[in-house]
């Protein structure tokens, strides 16, 4: 006999409601001072909550103008569902032959431990190396960049689908090796699908991590001529700083995307990150 | 029977290689060069010198590499617990029998979403100007001065913004936890009547041990490489009091002439992080096993 | 056949690669015919004014394309490309210690042979000199621009209430007095930003130190804690003068509040001018030589170079990059690059002096200038923030700390420099 537990608790819920202001909060006052005029301007907390006198669009076309908008959009979002797409391929097929492998041998157990302890190495003692190395091999670019995500996400991807695959019975596959059917063909058939939840949580988990990522295109691709949404800011930091009106309009602008991304698939990245820690 | 094992281990092999030559190119072989530049005084152009130990012999009286280490150190063990109670206790408060609830596990989950750069720009104006200015209005002299300049709380700014970011993601993982937890535990210890502390330690606690974990490996590890909040919000000021290990060895190895040295620097990270982390996780399972 | 299926799958893989592998050479198109010249420089600032040169050269050039960079963050850029061997042909930098790293890496190309050299001011040239870690032969950069810094000052506020320029350390402190009496802040600072403590920092040590300082200290005949004290000590009395707590304030409030009329005197370099200009177009400014001593007579003008050009030693266009050099150095371009960036040009002529700094005209004129002090430390040593921290330092002997300091880090951060020049100074005196 079971009870009915839908007496929804009141108080918790304001309680839990009031606390959202500290997330809005901010985001509210960089909205505010990106369309204010820097004469709108004043050092006290009325004046700097208060609406524009004028909701006028004119700082963001500035910013835009500023930071090239379309084309560091167009750059970060080549960049980020290129890797999330390679990500999951590649990623996808190295968890799953080590995590097979090493239910049966020890080499690739050693493999496993070896990608998997790459999540503990600093960005920063690979930082210079590796800009010698992708100039040295044609790569200080766009298609460096991804290369460099594929490699530095393998440890957590690898981790995540290995964790998964353990939930995922043997017996099928061995049932579709009898019938005769390849091991690619095997995997693709009846492994790929299946891992379906977990690809959701690799495609976002890489998507969160390779789009607010200022370093690696900082270092691997500066001087091309080519930019990323998060480089642009770092550039109209130094270059406009006096102009907060116009920088704050650049920093919504850098946040709409992701933001609107978010809204959409709430409940997919929500899931998907749970889903993460579940299963790693 | 035997031919069909050679064939699918064939392609397992040629798959692991492909990825272990991936894996080994971009990743271990820069780490190899940068152990071996950590042994010369090279400035990043031009030619060097090996010098041995020196770097490292350095490293260990270098006082500002002392203080970054320090202030790391500090921030990350702050960071962590903070970020761990928090989100529990979110977590615990998200999962409980709330109306909208999904809206509100999503505006809460934002923060995490959003570039550590640009959220460290909009920070460092609220620092700046907005508390300072609520300061002056409401006659709170604790706000009325920049915390981010002074030399003994700028941190505490750094933190909050971390911890501000952080807590998002660390309450989805604990959320998920708490939903491995079998309704029927509850009702079980609710007839007992047990009061809510207790039935949080002894019953909800050790089911989500796991998830503690996860949490406190992850956050850490996050913390202790913190970079982007330093960059956006102190530049490692006032009085050099917030310069975190990564942020040291990027505006010196990279911007200064101290590639050599800040390699070594990044060696000896290094480490720490996977002592650190290794140790957690040790720690961890014992209580695991234990409860 | 199950190979053949495997084998296809994998040149699948191998093709997602190589197609990312083709995204590499995107977004270069210049003609072919032409020969390509491509000069970075480190001065984002000046974009507009750089990209008018660029089109007036390539208007007139029918053989050579030029394409003038200048991007943000424009050192560790350049840096990076140094790793990565990827050189632009002509680098436009200021004046300061990367020259020397730069030129002791041997990456810079000899360029006395190119006549425009002879029409550089001699002070510019020597003070390049100066900032060779080992003397060299030859000439490796090509001065452009000088800014000089001291103090600049609301123009219309100080003939409002009378003010005299003073020329001495007591005068300056007794005017900033009578400005704080009359209920307005005398000096605004932007120490959130360290490098601005570099400003009024360097505008007293070229008045109160040696140019040569650092290179005697490195060859053993002095100390900073000899020579820096004084410095130090006036470094402090400036705080009592700021705003309250100028450590929460960077670069571009200090600009924005001087601009709005919040203080009467900013001591900055005169390239804060366009950054001040921006937010209040009609401001009256001038400037003064930052007055740090007891008698007029021993001040001096803190000015050194701005923007260089240098080329890269591996560079393949001599001719081509020389002609750039000689156009970037005719009068009418220089004048391009001093109408939108201000400062002093280091050719020789007849260049105006920008009205803002009319107050150092007469320094300008009788060459009673030097070089800024931190162009000479390393810059992994970050003196500005221990200026900083000195400065947040309340506690009594202070100054003794960050001396001692100073001088203790000194020694193990040029230690590798040092060394050298001693090797280089047995050498030569062995040969004698």
């Amino acid at each position: 006999m079971r009870r009915k537990t839908t007496k929804t608790n009141w108080v918790l819920t304001l309680v839990l409601i009031l606390g959202t202001v500290t997330i809005f909060f901010p985001l509210y006052m960089a909205f505010i001072i990106a369309f204010k005029q820097p004469s709108e301007m004043t050092n006290d907390v009325a004046g700097a909550l208060s609406f524009p006198v004028h909701w006028s669009l004119d700082n963001f076309r500035q910013a835009m103008e500023v930071t090239d908008f379309w084309h560091s959009l167009g750059n970060s979002l080549l960049i980020t569902l290129t890797t999330i797409v390679l990500a999951i391929l590649i990623h996808s097929i190295a968890g799953y032959v080590i995590g097979r492998g090493m239910a049966r041998k020890k080499s690739f157990r050693f493999i496993y431990l070896y990608i998997v302890s790459g999540m503990f190495v600093p960005f920063s003692i690979l930082m210079m190396p590796l800009v010698k190395q992708t100039a040295q091999m044609g790569l200080g670019n766009r298609a460096g960049v991804i290369l460099l995500y594929l490699v530095f996400y393998m440890p957590m991807n690898v981790l995540l689908y290995t964790g998964y695959l353990k939930n995922i019975p043997v017996a099928l596959e061995e049932a579709a090796d009898i019938d005769g059917a390849s091991t690619w063909t095997t995997y693709w058939k009846v492994i790929f699908p299946i891992m379906t939840p977990m690809h959701a949580t690799v495609a976002i988990l890489t998507a969160l991590g390779t789009w607010n990522d200022v370093m690696t295109p900082l270092v691997i691709m500066s001087g091309t001529g080519q930019n990323t949404l998060p480089l642009a800011q770092l550039n109209f930091q130094t270059q406009f700083g006096t102009n907060y009106n116009l920088a704050f309009a650049s920093y919504i602008l850098a946040l709409i995307p992701i933001l609107i991304f978010y809204i959409i698939c709430q409940k997919q990245i929500l899931n998907g990150v749970a889903n993460g820690a579940i299963k790693g | 029977m035997k031919k069909r094992m050679t064939n699918r281990d064939k392609t397992f092999w040629a798959v692991i290689i492909c990825v272990l030559v991936l894996f080994f190119t971009f990743n271990t072989l820069p780490m190899i060069k940068g152990i071996i530049y950590s042994f010369t005084n090279y400035k990043g152009y031009g030619s060097y010198d090996y010098v041995g130990f020196r770097n490292y012999i350095d490293l260990f009286s270098d006082v500002r590499v002392g203080k970054s280490y320090l202030f790391t150190f500090k921030y990350a063990l702050a960071g962590t617990v903070l970020v761990n109670v928090l989100s529990l206790i979110m977590a615990l408060g998200l999962n409980s029998r709330i109306r909208f609830k999904s809206a509100v596990r999503g505006i809460y989950f934002v923060p995490n979403i959003l570039g550590g750069l640009v959220i460290g720009y909009i920070f460092s104006f609220i620092f700046t100007y907005i508390l300072p200015a609520v300061g002056n209005t409401f006659h709170i002299s604790g706000l009325q001065n920049s915390i981010l300049a002074s030399e003994t709380y700028a941190w505490v700014g750094v933190l909050i913004v971390g911890v501000w970011q952080a807590v998002a993601l660390n309450t989805i993982i604990y959320i998920s936890g708490l939903q491995t937890v079998p309704q029927d535990v509850y009702e079980a210890s609710m007839l007992d009547g047990a009061s809510k502390w207790k039935e949080f330690c002894h019953v909800t606690l050790p089911l989500v041990i796991p998830f503690v974990t996860i949490n406190l490996v992850l956050s850490t590890k996050n913390f202790l490489m913190v970079f982007d909040q330093i960059i956006s919000l102190t530049k490692g000021g006032p009085a050099q009091s917030t310069e975190s290990i990564s942020y040291l060895i990027y505006r010196n190895g990279m911007d200064g002439g101290q590639f050599g040295f800040q390699s070594a620097n990044a060696v000896i990270f290094f480490i720490v992080i996977v002592a650190i982390s290794i140790f957690q996780m040790t720690v961890m399972n014992k209580k695991e096993e234990q409860l | 056949m199950l190979n053949g299926k495997r084998v296809r799958r994998f040149s699948v893989v191998l093709g997602i690669m190589a197609g990312m592998a083709s995204l590499a050479g995107c977004g270069q198109g210049a003609p072919e015919s032409k020969t390509e010249v491509e000069l970075v420089s480190y001065k984002p600032e000046a974009v507009k004014a750089f990209e008018e040169i660029a089109e007036r050269f390539n208007a007139s050039h029918d053989d050579i394309h030029l394409t003038i960079d200048s991007p943000n963050e424009a050192m560790t850029i350049l840096k990076t490309r140094f790793i990565r061997e990827d050189y632009p042909d002509i680098v436009g930098i200021g004046g300061d210690i990367n020259y020397s790293n730069f030129l002791d890496a041997e990456l810079f190309m000899d360029i006395s042979d190119l006549e425009e050299v002879t029409e550089v001011k001699q002070s510019y040239l020597d003070m390049d000199k100066k900032l060779e870690f080992i003397p060299q032969e030859g000439i490796y950069a090509l001065p452009y621009a000088a800014n000089a810094a001291g103090i600049l000052y609301n123009k219309d506020m100080f003939e409002e209430h009378g003010w005299e320029i003073p020329g001495t350390w007591d005068e300056f402190t007794a005017l900033c007095n009578e400005i704080k009496s009359n209920g307005i802040q005398p000096l605004y600072l932007g120490y959130k930003d360290t490098w601005t403590c570099y400003a009024p920092w360097n505008a007293l040590a070229v008045g109160l130190s040696d140019a040569d300082t650092c290179s005697q200290v490195n060859m053993g005949n002095t100390t900073f804690t000899e020579s820096y004290r004084e410095v130090a000590e006036k470094m402090q009395v400036l705080l009592d003068y700021a705003e309250p707590n100028p450590y929460a304030y960077g670069y571009n409030d200090a600009c924005t509040a001087f601009a709005r009329g919040q203080s009467a005197m900013y001591p900055i370099g005169s390239y804060a001018i366009p950054q001040i200009k921006s937010v209040n177009p009609s401001m009256n400014i001038d400037s003064f030589t930052f007055p740090a001593n007891a008698s007029e007579e021993e001040n001096v003008l803190n000015s050194g170079i701005d923007l260089q050009f240098s080329v890269m030693k591996n560079c393949e266009n001599k001719e081509a990059v020389y002609e750039v050099l000689r156009f970037l150095y005719e009068d009418e371009t220089i004048q391009i690059y001093l109408d939108d960036q201000g400062g002093i040009a280091c050719k020789e002529g007849d260049f105006q002096i920008p009205a803002e700094l009319e107050g150092m005209r007469s320094y300008i004129e009788n060459d009673r200038m030097a070089d800024y002090q931190d162009h000479h430390y390393p810059s992994e040593m970050s003196v500005d923030a221990m200026i900083q921290t000195f400065l947040l330092d309340t506690q009594e002997g202070a100054a003794d700390r960050f001396l001692e300091r100073f001088d203790k880090e000194w020694k193990r951060y040029n230690r590798d420099l040092i060394w050298k020049i001693q090797q280089y100074r047995q050498e030569t005196e062995g040969v004698d």
